[in-house]
């Protein structure tokens, strides 16, 4: 029996390719045209793929073996696998959004008096309550310095936004807060309210 | 395992971040590619990779050179280029910090 071999360039290297080879060739090649549909770039794309199928052929063929079969072929191609899409190409590339940075706030969820210490925890990774005890005996200490420096955070500090059924700080009268939060707007240290970012 | 339908997303999503740092250390053709991969979760085939490099260099991120082989026709050896060393290093540091806040939930 005579076998009937189809010479078959493959980008850079050229090979020979048995019948049933060459129709399974012709179906994958096709096959992965197909897949590139919408690619901006398919040529280079084919070009690589059939840089790789001659490779992987050749790589398998015994020393003195001219035309491929399906017995390399077949292996070749289950190694190279189906082409796979990559990700959507988003424009995420030119708007990189700058990472969030943890801000320092003040934290009304659970606060002993405005939320102070639980901001600072928050924005320094700290435990929360160690942050009160210490804030306390620097108050002992200091001789009433810490509740200046409290204050001064206090009117400072802007709110952290509420979570999903928070209540602001309820001693604190609402027009207080509204005027520390102008103050704050007005000082450059927080941004005005109901502006979506 | 019943995660797994999740993981392959992540997967797949850190794929192009991967490449980018293999053709970062060291000019890599795409076997080397798949050598350093492989054995790892991101063990894949060059019908993957191939489309991945074709796009990572139309976003001007890695851009290749024809070398000669000892066997067989000339290969393509990828590297980066400064946009993508730029792009790696905001990678790098974006991976950073997610994984601390990923760490900061859940005590």
């Amino acid at each position: 029996m005579q076998r009937i071999a189809t010479t078959v360039r493959l980008n850079r290297s050229v090979l020979q390719f048995d019948d049933a080879a060459h129709a399974r060739l012709e179906q994958y090649l096709a096959e992965s045209a197909a897949l590139l549909e919408g690619d901006p770039d398919p040529q280079e794309i084919l070009a690589d793929l059939e840089q790789a199928v001659a490779d992987q052929c050749t790589r398998r063929m015994r020393p003195g073996q001219t035309v491929v079969t399906l017995a390399e072929l077949q292996p070749a191609l289950e190694e190279i696998g189906a082409l796979q899409a990559p990700g959507a190409e988003t424009a995420s590339a030119h708007t990189v959004r700058e990472p969030a940075v943890r801000s320092l706030q003040q934290i009304s969820e659970g606060a002993v008096i405005s939320g102070v210490c639980a901001g600072l925890a928050r924005y320094l990774n700290l435990n929360a309550t160690l942050l009160r005890v210490v804030a306390v005996l620097l108050l002992l200490g200091t001789g009433g310095a810490m509740v200046l420096v409290y204050l001064s955070l206090m009117v400072l500090m802007p709110y952290a936004p509420l979570q999903p059924g928070g209540e602001p700080i309820r001693w604190l009268p609402a027009k207080t807060r509204a005027f520390m939060e102008y103050i704050r707007v007005k000082l450059g240290v927080d941004r005005p309210r109901n502006v979506t970012a | 395992m019943a995660a797994e339908p999740k993981l392959a997303p992540i997967r797949k999503g850190l794929l192009e971040f991967l490449v980018l740092k293999i053709v970062g250390a060291k000019s890599v053709y795409v076997p080397d590619i798949l050598r350093e991969l492989a054995g790892t979760e991101f063990a894949t085939q060059e019908g993957t990779l191939y489309p991945l490099l074709s796009k990572l260099r139309r976003e001007d991120l890695v851009q290749y050179e024809w070398k000669e082989s000892d066997a067989g026709p000339p290969r393509k050896y990828y590297r980066l280029t400064d946009t993508g060393r730029a792009q790696l290093d905001a990678l790098n540091e974006y991976w950073t910090l997610i994984n601390r806040t990923i760490a900061n939930f859940g005590h």
